[in-house]
């Protein structure tokens, strides 16, 4: 090499392997730091999280002593029950409900999203605020509140049958259409962010080159708004499904018996039935659906993240 | 070793990187003088960052060791280094002060209050920040933040200022200004400052010696007039603003061009005869009028004439597709219509002395 | 762009600058009425002078001045604020060190941690509340207000790092390089300079995280003693098994508390002078 360098006084070549050799790396040890930085919230998780799951599969293959408490074991009694009709049915009506309120959702949040993301001018922010605020409210209240609103006497149904719209046997607490409105007002919110949050990135000429494609609003929203808020859309079915999948609550204060959803079961099986390795395997069922549900919606993203990039 | 005037104030001593098996930078020996204003020029992705970081003690060598006045710092981690950094970030402390982003390494070090004061002042003056000392860095608009950034590591009179490409974030003006106040504050505080920067004309400004680095390693190291008036290769040459390469075969002091005329380039004992070279001669040492006695002449086809306020730049084809530009100053004495015009042939003077031949 | 040649040219594109979605307009309103409405009604309700849940009598505080003559109610008031409290600390202190961690850390470890640190995101709570049970029950702990905390934190703890995480990754590395070139060891810097920085965003999910504790009911319930009972917990009973006006005045004050800490957290970053705080549209 060339180098126009000031004369070495010294070329320290003899030491130079053995300093190589003792020489401690300085960055790796200045990286130990994250290490202990991760350790602990990781330990935590590990114990509290990871460790309990795995003990909600062991237990469901337990059995329950004289006391009622559980015990350890390979019965698999308990997973076959699932597949009896009582609890089969359940079953079904709680992804039934589960999808019906994400669709329900869906329905509601495109046109609310639409409106305030791309007409709601210099109140958007604050129209946005004004829908999240409350979901943060406390959630019996909320939906004590819903059910108040929407209870036999209430001034929902008074306006409707004032209005011709509904008679005097007309309800909806106890029925199924209930719970689902209880589930749809807790989780809304979950549809609408994602929504707005891909119609606020949305290019708006799109819709205006649409105008001229297909002329009409509705085709223009169905071939151009729809596809492109697409994932948004995706996103939000999943976190209305996952909530919506694990409540007990709505089917509580908006049902009646008949209306009672996988939730309500497990709390049972804890609290007033006392049978906890049928519980256990009840949890593992409804966590088995949503991972079935996570793991499509994974891959369909993925996919069309592959697609997008193509 | 006790530092004397012929110790290094840096020194690379044969250091390599490795990122996941691909050099940034390669067997690299560099002394840097105490005092000096040292810049280490190049492309992005040269390596030249990795060996500021390397002296600052931010990245690992694979191999070999840097020694700070004679003194072997490899395995000591930044904040046991005599050396201060100028990030490209700048890397403000956004919730201080300016006053306490600047007293941020003396308050470190355990300096006493009234000292501490007494020297951010002191460097809240040099930098020529006055009344900004209980500012925000946020609030302050970037020359202003690259000051703060500079007076921050000043102030702890570092052995070796490294300034990791510090004016790249300024607009052309300003650029220039600081170019100037840099160099003075340098020359003041008589710190060794090493420089990094991908623009030549900074490095060119301001150094008191430049190193280009290409692919991992110095290409060539030496004064500015060095490095600009004798590049030992095409990377150089090239690198160091526009330059005319042009292909030919050497033979007997000429460089026949395909299908042009032979250019007279002087005896080059050095170089084979017929062998394939580049001869390389920069844009400004090419005459169009007023030749000197003795001096070469080549005739031209002008092919574009780029008018460019002070300068005029022609390109002239003096071959098939072999075309060189040659510069022209618009002093007072050059007049609109002497200039030549696209088409007309014209003829070059050089002396053999500005044309470097590099062989293949 | 190309245009299909049947269209009149510009004639139909600009019938309105841009027309008003009259029907996605209708929807919006129709929704924020029935999203208030419930919410109202437990707010009117708790000033009704009467005892009936469906017609207004005039207005009155008895009911907030039932409420704090309960002591029952008032014991688990203060049951809620220590353990929201406690798993605020708890879940920040190893949320924040955890987001640093996930981010710097390129390793096995950090890959495992930001594994299962999203699990609890798309675990319904009841699940959470049952393996919490279970734990605590196999490892005979009794249930009280400890393993309401335990249980909180570990459901609280991603949110933090999630929250998190993105604003560690938008920090300019060269900060904190900087403050160990000016002497700081790696802890100092990140004590000195990288928590400063994270200060906004670590506030504004404490006060969040804190507000989610507090109104949780579905872990809490899951995981507490006989008594005291959390307010949530409470309120569900009450709510279940004959609703006391009371109620009204409780959920009144709760919604009261809950929203003031939610404006607090979005407004934090904006008391800082910048963005940086809370997210809610980007952060899922």
């Amino acid at each position: 090499m060339a180098l126009r360098t000031p004369v070495r006084t010294e070329a320290p070549r003899g030491g130079r392997t053995a300093r190589r050799d003792r020489r401690p790396r300085p960055s790796a040890a200045g990286a130990r730091i994250w290490t202990w930085l991760t350790l602990p919230g990781t330990v935590w998780m590990s114990v509290f999280f990871i460790a309990s799951l795995l003990l909600v599969a062991a237990i469901s293959f337990g059995t329950t002593d004289q006391l009622g408490d559980p015990r350890f074991g390979t019965n698999l009694g308990n997973l076959q029950a699932l597949t009896d009709p009582a609890y089969r049915d359940v079953m079904l009506r709680s992804l039934g409900f589960a999808l019906l309120t994400s669709v329900i959702c869906l329905l509601i949040a495109y046109p609310v999203a639409y409106a305030v993301a791309l007409h709601a001018g210099r109140f958007k922010n604050a129209l946005i605020a004004a829908i999240v605020v409350p979901f943060f409210a406390n959630y019996l209240v909320r939906m004590y509140g819903w059910s108040v609103l929407l209870s036999d006497d209430g001034p929902v149904l008074r306006l409707l049958r004032a209005v011709g719209l509904a008679d005097a046997h007309t309800k909806i607490l106890n029925t199924g259409f209930g719970v689902i409105a209880g589930l749809v007002y807790g989780f809304v919110v979950f549809m609408i962010i994602p929504l707005y949050a891909a119609m606020e990135r949305m290019d708006t000429s799109l819709i205006e080159a649409g105008r001229d494609l297909y002329g009409g609003p509705l085709r223009t929203f169905w071939f151009v708004t729809v596809p492109a808020t697409r994932q948004g859309a995706g996103a939000g079915v999943v976190l209305v499904f996952l909530p919506a999948m694990g409540d007990f609550v709505s089917a509580q204060f908006m049902g009646g018996p008949n209306q009672i959803m996988i939730g309500n079961l497990i709390q049972d099986k804890f609290f007033e039935g006392q049978d906890w390795p049928l519980g256990s395997a009840l949890t593992m069922a409804l966590m088995a659906v949503l991972l079935i549900a996570m793991f499509g919606y994974l891959r369909r993203a993925r996919k069309d993240e592959a697609e997008a990039t193509r | 070793m006790t530092p004397t005037a012929a110790t290094p104030a840096v020194r690379l001593d044969h250091v390599s990187k490795e990122f996941n098996g691909s050099h940034a930078v390669r067997d690299l020996e560099l002394d840097i003088a105490a005092g000096e204003f040292f810049s280490l020029l190049g492309p992005s992705g040269c390596g030249k960052t990795t060996t500021l970081r390397m002296i600052g003690g931010f990245a690992d060598p694979t191999e070999g060791a840097v020694l700070l006045s004679g003194e072997d710092v490899t395995a000591l981690p930044p904040n046991k280094r005599n050396v201060n950094t100028v990030f490209q970030s700048y890397a403000l402390f956004d919730h201080l002060s300016v006053a306490d982003n600047i007293g941020f390494g003396l308050k470190r070090k355990g300096v006493p209050k009234p000292e501490i004061r007494e020297r951010v002042g002191a460097m809240i003056d040099l930098v020529q920040l006055g009344g900004m000392a209980e500012r925000k860095p946020r609030t302050l608009s970037g020359g202003q933040r690259q000051r703060v950034a500079l007076a921050r590591a000043l102030v702890n009179r570092p052995a070796v200022l490294l300034l990791d490409e510090p004016l790249a974030a300024l607009d052309l003006k300003l650029r220039r200004q600081m170019q100037v106040e840099l160099k003075q504050i340098q020359r003041e505080v008589g710190i060794t400052f090493v420089f990094v920067t991908h623009d030549q004309d900074e490095a060119l400004t301001m150094s008191d010696r430049v190193a280009v680095m290409n692919g991992g390693r110095v290409e060539q190291c030496g004064t500015p007039e060095d490095v600009y008036e004798r590049p030992e290769s095409r990377f150089v040459a090239a690198f160091m603003g526009t330059s005319n390469l042009v292909g030919g075969v050497y033979r007997d002091g000429t460089v026949q061009l395909e299908g042009g005329p032979a250019l007279p380039v002087g005896r080059r004992p050095e170089i084979g005869e017929g062998s394939q070279v580049d001869v390389s001669i920069r844009p400004e040492k090419i005459w169009l009028s007023d030749f000197e006695p003795g001096m070469p002449v080549v005739n031209g086809v002008i092919r574009e004439t780029v008018y460019s306020g002070p300068t005029t730049t022609y390109l002239i084809e003096l071959a098939p597709g072999v075309t060189v530009a040659a510069l022209e100053q618009n002093t007072a004495r050059a007049r609109m219509e002497d200039r030549w015009a696209g088409g007309e042939t014209v003829e070059l003077g050089y002396d053999p002395e500005h044309c470097l031949v590099l062989s293949h | 762009m190309n245009l299909p040649a049947s269209l009149p040219p510009r004639a139909r594109r600009r019938r309105g600058p841009r027309r008003k979605p009259v029907f996605a307009i209708a929807v919006t309103v129709v929704f924020f009425v029935l999203l208030y409405l419930p919410i109202a009604m437990v707010v009117l309700f708790s000033f009704n002078a009467q005892k009936s849940l469906t017609i207004f009598k005039g207005f009155s505080l008895r009911w907030y001045e039932a409420f704090f003559h309960d002591n029952v109610l008032l014991g688990s008031l203060g049951m809620s604020l220590e353990v929201s409290l406690v798993a605020m600390i708890g879940s920040v202190v190893l949320g924040v060190a955890l987001a640093l961690g996930l981010v710097r850390h390129k390793g096995r470890l950090g890959g495992y941690a930001g594994l299962i640190m999203m699990v609890p995101l798309i675990t319904p709570e009841i699940v959470t509340g049952v393996a919490s049970l279970l734990l605590f029950k196999g490892l005979g702990v009794t249930l009280d207000s400890g393993t309401v905390m335990i249980a909180e934190i570990t459901f609280s703890i991603s949110y933090v790092t999630v929250i998190l995480r993105s604003r560690v990754a938008a920090l300019n590395p060269e900060v904190e390089e900087a403050a160990m070139d000016l002497g700081a060891t790696r802890w100092q810097a990140l004590r000195l300079v990288t928590l400063p920085a994270l200060l906004p965003a670590i506030l504004a999910s404490a006060v969040l995280i804190f507000a989610l504790v507090f109104d949780d009911f579905v872990l809490a319930y899951f995981t507490t003693g006989v008594d005291p009972q959390p307010l949530a917990v409470r309120i569900y009973s009450a709510i279940r098994f004959g609703v006391e006006p009371t109620i009204n005045a409780v959920g009144t004050l709760m919604l009261a508390g809950s929203i003031t800490l939610i404006g607090l957290a979005l407004a934090i970053p904006r008391l800082f002078g910048r963005r940086g705080g809370l997210d809610l549209i980007s952060g899922e």
